[in-house]
C-alpha cells in the first residue's frame, strides 16, 4: 500500500532536476530504496559517459527534507592525473 | 465493434509487413474470434497459465512482462492494435511470461484449432504467421541489446521510435504525436531503472527539446535529436515483405 509522497531532486555536475510532484512510497524505508537504486543508475550513465563523477538525490516529504544520497566517482591513477570531463 | 474492424489493424500490419493475397485476407477474416474487453492491469494469459486461444489487439495497449521472485517486474515487450502477443502459445502450449493490458483493450481471441485448421489448409497463412513471430524475436533481441547497452535516455527514446515506426504502418501517428500510455512506473520497468529516474529522463529530454512525454502522448520535438539520441535502424522490424 502506498501513502506519504515523497520528492526526489536529483543533481549531477551538469543538472539539477527538481521533483515538483513526487511519487508515494510506503514508507521512508521504500523511497530510501528507490533514492539508492535511482542514485546508482544515473551514477552509470554519467560515469561511463564521462559527463559527471558526482550525483546525489535528496529525498524530501511535503515539508522537509528527509534523506541525501551522495554518490562520487573517484578515480586513483598515479600514471594518469585525474582529468574531469573525459568523454 | 464491428467484426471486420477488429482484424483491419491485423490486415493493415499483414498487407505491409508481408505482402499476403486478397485469398489469405478473406481465410483471416472468416476465422471465428471472440471479443472481450479487458481494463487496465488485467492479465489477458498468466505465466504458467494453459492457453488455448490467441489474442488479437484491436484496440488498447498490452505489455508482455516477467516478474521475478523479489516481485520487480521486467517489461519484455509493448503490444500495439494488430499484433498478436501470444500467438506463440499456439505451440508453446504454457505461458513462461505474462500479457496484461496496459490500458482498456478490446480483445479478439481466435481457437488455437481454428489456427491449426488454416494453417492446414493455407500453407502461406502458416509461413506469415511464422514470420510475424520471428520478427517477434528480432525485436527480442533488440530490446536486449537496448536494455543492456545504451544509456537511461537513449533506451527512452529507443523504444519510443521503434514504438513510433510501428503505430505508423497501422496508421496511428498524428504527425510528430504518438500515444505511449505507459505510466513512469511502467517505464522503469520496461528499461530497467527506477520511476524516479525515468522521471528525470523525461524532464532532461523535454529541457533539452528532443521529445516530450506527457500523459501517455509522445511529441517529437527535433527529429533530428531524437534520431540521434535514438540510434535508431528500423531493419530489425522488417517492414516490408522484401526486407
Amino acid at each position: 500500500m502506498r501513502h506519504a509522497r515523497f520528492h526526489f531532486d536529483i543533481r549531477d555536475d551538469d543538472r539539477f532536476t527538481r521533483d515538483d510532484e513526487g511519487k508515494e512510497f510506503a514508507d521512508v524505508k521504500a523511497a530510501r530504496k528507490e533514492a539508492v537504486e535511482t542514485g546508482a543508475s544515473i551514477a552509470r550513465d554519467v560515469f561511463m559517459s564521462g559527463s559527471a563523477d558526482h550525483v546525489v538525490v535528496d529525498v524530501r516529504d511535503d515539508h522537509d527534507p528527509l534523506i541525501k544520497i551522495s554518490i562520487t566517482l573517484n578515480v586513483e591513477d598515479p600514471v594518469r592525473p585525474a582529468s574531469k570531463k573525459t568523454a | 465493434m464491428p467484426s471486420d474492424a477488429i482484424r483491419a489493424a491485423l490486415l493493415k500490419r499483414l498487407r505491409a509487413n508481408s505482402g499476403i493475397t486478397e485469398d489469405d485476407v478473406s481465410e483471416i477474416l472468416a476465422l471465428p474470434i471472440i471479443v472481450r474487453q479487458y481494463v487496465p492491469e488485467q492479465t489477458v494469459v498468466g505465466d504458467g497459465d494453459r492457453a488455448t486461444e490467441c489474442c488479437l489487439i484491436a484496440e488498447g495497449f498490452a505489455v508482455r512482462s516477467k516478474t521475478i521472485a523479489d516481485g520487480k517486474r521486467q517489461i519484455l515487450s509493448i503490444h500495439i492494435p494488430g499484433e498478436i502477443p501470444d500467438l506463440m502459445s499456439l505451440f508453446l502450449h504454457v505461458m513462461d511470461h505474462d500479457l496484461v493490458a496496459l490500458t482498456p483493450c478490446t480483445l479478439g481471441f481466435i481457437a488455437h484449432e481454428a489456427l491449426q485448421r488454416l494453417h492446414h489448409r493455407r500453407p502461406k497463412v502458416a509461413e506469415i504467421f511464422w514470420r510475424d513471430t520471428l520478427i517477434d524475436a528480432a525485436m527480442f533481441r533488440e530490446w536486449i541489446v537496448n536494455v543492456g547497452q545504451r544509456s537511461a535516455p537513449a533506451r527512452l527514446a529507443h523504444v519510443m521510435a521503434e514504438l513510433r515506426e510501428r503505430l505508423r504502418v497501422i496508421g496511428r501517428i498524428d504527425g510528430n504525436t504518438f500515444d505511449m500510455p505507459l505510466t513512469q512506473e511502467q517505464l522503469g520497468d520496461a528499461l530497467g531503472i527506477t520511476a524516479v529516474h525515468v522521471n528525470r529522463v523525461v524532464k532532461q529530454l523535454r529541457e533539452d527539446g528532443i521529445v516530450e512525454l506527457q500523459r501517455g502522448r509522445a511529441i517529437v520535438l527535433n527529429e533530428a535529436k531524437f534520431w540521434e539520441l535514438a540510434d535508431f535502424d528500423n531493419r530489425y522490424l522488417h517492414q516490408s515483405p522484401t526486407t
